[in-house]
């Protein structure tokens, strides 16, 4: 604490000079911020896995990589040549040569220069180009497919098949930035902290977004009224598990209770659901007998007569299905599923059967023992949750949930393209040996060749349609929810809102329509993983979540081989072993296998001893091992050992109290610990563990808050969202940006009151907002309703300015008139001969615009429609110009001229950046970092202004109001801070949870001001700026750091008189962009309506908005009939002289009834004939009917009425559909 | 008329190109000027590199100052 008396020399808390050096010299060897690579390593490290040399540890496999794993599971295409004779060797059914075509490696190389380019001396391509460039950043792939004929594998049987250029991720393996130095990478224009893991689609970076997945390998039960209309006798019960194969693609067995007491296993294959009997898969994997199968789902409790009943239904209701062997079983499913499958037509159905086994029930499993083991376990578990004896879980607590990797999905894409293929090259082939024309000669590697160069391989362009719309094309849906949103663009509007773009991860694109908001929940489990403050309010509430700031989720394959050995040398029974008793057990799993049973103390005093040699590191136990000791409970979850080992896994670091080391924690077991949040208040014999800091359950953005343990917790979260939208600095490298929109605070500041984080996570690199002298008064009227005052020489001075920046892309090839798939373009940029350039009075007026190669001036003032680039049609030999779409005034900073990918072709697309000035105006957004917005209402006159009595004025007045309901106690503290901060020279800690009750915060600051001479509380005495005289109450005034919203009115203000109207109804057209008018809607209406303004109310609805008059005939009420008789001529041009209106007007409709009554009349009269003719209602006259005409208007009694237009276009489309609307006018 | 290097073909026939202006630019990857006549291909003749940047005018830009 600073104290007056003393001299002492202070140290610098701000780091100027320090982070000046670090931007002239960035480090040469390393970065300056290492935890901003640390953050992204699950989206890197999950691409690199995709790879043999990722560079990961090895764990327990060989260290191969996704796409290899995924080649082995794909396995080998077979096609016939159906050459063979019936019966003889060469096959049974007259299959004929057997070719076998597989894909043996698959390989990604970096981005590279095409050959064709001879020019470049740098044959690497870097990720700012293709940011510039506008193209993705992408290298080749290619696939060795080879095939044998007959199992005969010979060398040279393969191709190399070019599979297309595939989006890298940036600063992955395979990326050319990879571990470069901040100097390297300020050289190659990047920032210096660029930390990668997005990848660049036609210039914009795009990131695979992190998913929530259902736990892997994990048994949960569920209780779904749905699962009942799945069809007779199904129930609400279920277990499902998430199976993961070696190559992180899934499969989902979901186990279904019946009523009768038996069990049905779900999975799906191509999108298509299909159920079998668990019985038929419990003796189809291992043979078991029926007596095999009691005993393991008995477990020798032979007293619970629940399950002895349900076991003994499930035997005897298999026995309608005769099959009482495991090859009977293979048998009938290899059956079934033959035509599903498309395996080899030369397997038996037994092979078949097994391969369906292999490939669909629990994948996570090699051997049928594991399988029938876990199976058995889970008709264990099904049972239990039946029997009420344990409960449901919740699938949507974390604690059953992992994440989704972007690498791992881009590998399963990658792996279902290659199948694809693969099973086109054998369609491709069965098809040409059934037309026979011309033969197919397997032994002919021409052919071969051929035919697998037929086939699309271009999995590049596939992998990049996926990443730049988020929509996945797979025909077996990888086990996902979803089929699109999985990718999103990382926006650079400020640094706060790109960093927390790759940490946020998503529920799910299914949930977001979900009525319930169960989902949505904030859970205790999710504590320290998931950042219960910032989540968007709104539709996307509770779906969306960040990362807690320390959750890290485990991407490296642990070597957890030896740990069943371990145990069971520990007192753990072997999986094998036939007695034990189900009763007094638990279940020990390690990733989904039974690994051993344990008694209940046995089982505690297991998981105690892991935990202390992982964190020991103790007998090669992995610190990222998961162990969840599930207790046994009255109706709680169901009991067990369950070790987890796997990949994309949340881990959290917390403290080890047992030893004092550091421990890793994962979200299934932390719901079975006590973590301590301080060490104060650990509680011995209770308390394992305890926190590091009690900020860790933060994400990054919340953590930046300062004194967020002050605030209301809604405050904190609006302060989540805003700080993402700040016009703050998105980039160090702004000049190699190609964004469409980007803006920039020009004048941004270190704020005097930071966390902790604000410098680990280079907040100062990115500044997002300007430290301004708040006061909180009610002075002018003008700050009603978070309405704030800006100073105006504040203003002047240049508080809160901005920048936005804008671009447009100029791409010929897309103009009208340019040549199609020709190779030499016929528009190109320049000034044309019909374009005088000369300077004088004939000059064209776009010289002022426009230099002597068609491109724009940089530094030209632009305003709409100005002229920003002349290309020349080659055809006509005209000059046309591109135009200044935007409707400000805009400054042309930058042009680029973008080559094509070889260096080869001329001038074609430009790309040209606009500056465009944004002082802040009048109706600009702002706000403090607690959750407090508000709109500029005034630049106030600095004359005017309060002042204090040290002369001092405020930039910002604010209203009193602002705090009573809202609570953010820590914006008043921020001022104190703030307030005491700039006097000393000092950076305030503003972290979190740094305060108590003893030793108070406001006390803190408050000696702080008192040592400079303020008020203790941080209020003061001020004067009016207008009469000079004090005012009756002190003023708190300090020091809050603002931030300036992207919000502004020039982008928002919507106003108009009159404008464009709809050609259809000639109402106003809607929306700003088309200078359209603000819907008076209906509930608009009904307020006026209310509050019996019908004049208001007319004005609104008819004239300003598609007021008409219209002729309407008295006589019918038609709105749609009129015609007009030209009568100016009078007589001599029409002949005879028809009824009319004064104007010529007549209703066509009436006319023509008139018309037709006298032409009768005329033909009665003719004939002789006596129509009977009713008088009119109400004539009575003395002469025969017969000498009685109609109406004598005969159509020519019209009114003109106003009336909507719309109502006139109504009446005509009802009369389209033969229904006339008579207006009875009055 | 300056007109050098070699011409693109042209449909009409009675077409005549527009004098070909010599223009400097900066490659955006080594900061090369590069003098690029119209038509030419966009690659830096000292790295290859395919992208340039146009060079601020030196014509005299002058705003109005409010």
């Amino acid at each position: 604490m600073p104290d007056g008396s003393q001299k002492l020399r202070r140290q610098p808390t701000f780091n100027t000079i320090q982070r000046e050096e670090s931007f002239r010299n960035p480090h040469k060897t390393g970065s300056t911020y290492p935890i901003l690579n640390e953050f992204v390593t699950p989206h890197i490290e999950s691409f690199n896995a995709l790879f043999d040399d990722s560079g990961l540890p090895k764990g327990d496999g060989d260290g191969r990589g996704l796409l290899s794993l995924g080649l082995k599971d794909i396995g080998e295409r077979v096609v016939f040549d159906g050459s063979g004779e019936l019966g003889t060797e060469s096959g049974q059914h007259g299959w004929g040569n057997r070719l076998s075509i597989w894909i043996e490696a698959v390989s990604i190389a970096p981005p590279r220069v095409p050959d064709r380019d001879t020019w470049s001396t740098e044959r690497k391509i870097f990720p700012t180009e293709a940011r510039e460039r506008l193209t993705s950043y992408r290298g080749r792939m290619q696939a060795k497919v080879c095939w044998s004929i007959n199992g005969n594998i010979h060398p040279d049987q393969f191709v190399m098949r070019d599979c297309g250029l595939v989006p890298i991720m940036v600063r992955s393996v395979r990326c050319n930035i990879r571990s470069l130095p901040s100097a390297e990478l300020v050289r190659r224009h990047e920032e210096p902290e660029e930390f990668g893991g997005y990848f660049i689609i036609n210039g914009n970076e795009r990131l695979i977004r992190y998913l929530i997945l259902p736990r892997r390998n994990h048994v949960t039960s569920l209780l779904r009224p749905s699962f009942a209309n799945r069809g007779p006798s199904y129930t609400q019960y279920a277990v499902q598990i998430r199976c993961v194969r070696p190559d992180q693609t899934s499969i989902t067995n979901t186990l279904h209770y019946l009523s009768n007491g038996s069990a049905m296993l779900r999975f799906s294959w191509r999108k298509q659901e299909y159920v079998i009997p668990i019985m038929l898969i419990l003796k189809a994997l291992i043979g078991a007998s029926d007596r095999e199968i009691f005993d393991n789902v008995m477990m020798q409790d032979y007293e619970n007569t629940f399950l002895t009943d349900r076991v003994e239904l499930l035997l005897r209701s298999f026995k309608m299905y005769s099959l009482y062997t495991g090859d009977q079983c293979l048998e009938y499913l290899g059956d079934k599923f033959r035509v599903v499958l498309g395996m080899p037509e030369d397997w038996t159905n037994q092979a078949l059967g097994a391969w369906l086994i292999q490939k669909m029930v629990l994948v996570h499993l090699e051997s049928a023992r594991d399988k029938f083991r876990m199976l058995v376990f889970m008709l264990r578990k099904l049972y239990s949750v039946v029997s009420s004896s344990c409960c449901a879980d919740n699938p949507d607590s974390p604690q059953h949930q992992e994440v989704l990797l972007p690498g791992y999905l881009y590998g399963m894409i990658i792996k279902e393209r290659l199948e694809e293929a693969l099973n086109q090259v054998r369609n491709q082939i069965a098809t040409d040996v059934r037309k026979e024309e011309p033969p197919v000669d397997f032994l002919d590697k021409r052919y071969i060749t051929k035919v697998i160069n037929k086939v699309n391989w271009d999995i590049g362009s596939k992998m990049s349609n996926f990443l730049a719309t988020g929509n996945l094309v797979s025909p077996s849906g990888l086990d996902l929810q979803q089929a699109s949103g999985f990718t999103i663009v990382a926006e650079k509007l400020n640094w706060m809102r790109y960093i927390s773009h790759f940490r946020c991860i998503h529920r799910g694109a299914f949930f977001a329509e979900l009525k319930t908001t169960t989902v949505r929940k904030l859970l205790p489990e999710a504590w320290g993983f998931l950042c219960p403050v910032h989540t968007p309010d709104g539709a996307p509430c509770g779906l969306l979540n960040h990362l807690s700031r320390t959750c890290r989720i485990v991407t490296a394959p642990l070597s957890v081989a030896e740990i069943p050995a371990l145990l069971a040398a520990h007192g753990m029974t072997q999986a094998f072993s036939s007695s034990i008793d189900g009763r007094k057990n638990l279940c020990v799993q390690l990733d989904g296998r039974v690994i051993g049973w344990a008694r209940h103390p046995v089982a505690q005093q297991l998981a105690t001893n892991l935990r202390i040699w992982k964190t020991e590191g103790r007998h090669k136990v992995p610190l990222d091992l998961e162990i969840g000791f599930v207790p046994e409970s009255k109706g709680g979850q169901y009991p067990g050992l369950f070790l987890f080992s796997t990949r994309a896994r949340m881990m959290r670091p917390v403290k080890f109290v047992v030893n004092g080391k550091d421990d890793q924690v994962g979200s299934f077991e932390q719901v079975y610990m006590n973590i301590a949040i301080k060490p104060d208040e650990v509680e011995p014999d209770v308390s394992t563990h305890v926190e590091h800091a009690p900020t860790n359950f933060l994400s990054i953005l919340a953590n930046l808050t300062p004194f967020s343990d002050f605030n209301q917790s809604p405050r904190n979260i609006y302060q989540c969202q805003m700080g993402k939208q700040t016009m703050g600095t998105p980039s160090t490298a702004l000049q190699h940006r190609t964004d469409n929109k980007l803006y920039r605070l020009q004048t941004g500041q270190t704020p005097v009151v930071r966390p902790h984080l604000h410098n680990t996570y280079a907040m100062d690199s990115f500044p997002n907002g300007t430290n301004a002298i708040v006061a909180v008064i009610s002075y002018t009227g003008y700050d009603m309703e978070d309405a704030m005052i800006l100073n105006k020489s504040a203003h002047e001075r240049g508080f809160g300015y901005g920048t936005v920046y804008k671009s447009q892309i100029i791409d010929l090839k897309e103009m009208r008139g340019a040549a199609k798939s020709s190779a030499s373009p016929t528009l190109h940029f320049g000034l044309g001969h019909d374009i005088r350039t000369a300077e004088g009075d004939g000059q064209h007026t776009c010289c002022h615009f426009l230099d002597k190669d068609g491109l724009p001036f940089i530094g030209t003032k632009l305003d709409s429609g100005d002229p920003i680039a002349a290309y020349i049609d080659e055809i006509t030999a005209r000059t046309r110009f591109v135009k200044y779409k935007g409707d400000e005034q805009g400054i042309v900073h930058e042009v680029r001229m973008l080559g094509g990918d070889a260096g080869d072709t001329e001038l074609q697309k430009l790309h040209v950046t606009f500056r465009i000035t944004r002082s802040p105006v009048i109706g600009d957004k702002f706000s403090s970092r607690h959750g407090q917005k508000g709109v500029c209402s005034q630049k106030w006159p600095a004359v005017d202004m309060p002042f204090s009595e040290s002369g001092m004025q405020p930039d910002v007045i604010i209203n009193p109001h602002a705090f009573p309901s809202r609570m953010t106690i820590g914006m008043l503290v921020e001022s104190m801070a703030g307030k005491a901060g700039a006097m000393h020279g000092l950076a305030q800690d503003a972290t979190p949870f740094q305060f108590s009750e003893e030793d108070r915060a406001i006390d803190y600051f408050g000696e702080q001001l008192l040592a400079a001479g303020y008020n203790y509380y941080g209020n003061e005495p001020m004067y009016s700026g207008i009469t000079g005289q004090e005012f009756a109450a002190d003023i708190y005034i300090g020091v809050v750091y603002y931030q300036r919203l992207r919000h502004m009115v020039l982008d928002k203000f919507q106003v108009r008189t009159t404008g464009p109207v709809d050609p259809v109804t000639r109402q106003p057209v809607g929306g700003r962009k088309r200078a359209g008018g603000i819907r008076f809607g209906e509930m608009e209406r009904d307020a006026l309506i209310a509050h019996g303004t019908s004049f208001l109310l007319q004005d609104r609805l008819m004239n300003c908005s598609d007021y008409s008059t219209t002729w309407v005939c008295r006589t019918c009420g038609s709105l749609i009939s009129l015609g007009y008789d030209d009568i100016s001529l009078g007589e001599s041009s029409t002949g005879t002289m028809k009824a009319t209106g004064p104007g010529g007007e007549y209703c066509r409709v009436c006319r023509a009834v008139a018309e037709e009554d006298d032409e009768r009349a005329r033909q009665a009269l003719a004939t002789g004939q006596n129509p009977d003719r009713s008088l009119l209602p109400g004539v009575k006259v003395a002469i025969p009917s017969s000498n009685v005409l109609r109406s004598s208007s005969k159509g020519s009694d019209l009114d003109v009425v106003a009336v909507p237009y719309v109502f006139r276009y109504f009446c005509a489309e009802l009369a389209a559909m033969g229904i006339a609307v008579s207006l009875e006018v009055q | 008329m300056n007109q050098p290097g070699q011409q693109t073909a042209n449909a009409g026939g009675s077409f005549i190109p527009a004098p070909r202006q010599d223009m400097e630019y900066i490659c955006a990857d080594c900061g090369a000027k590069n003098e690029i006549k119209s038509r030419e291909p966009i690659r830096c003749r000292e790295c290859g590199h395919r992208i340039m940047y146009k060079k601020r005018t030196k014509r005299m830009v002058q705003f109005e100052a409010r």
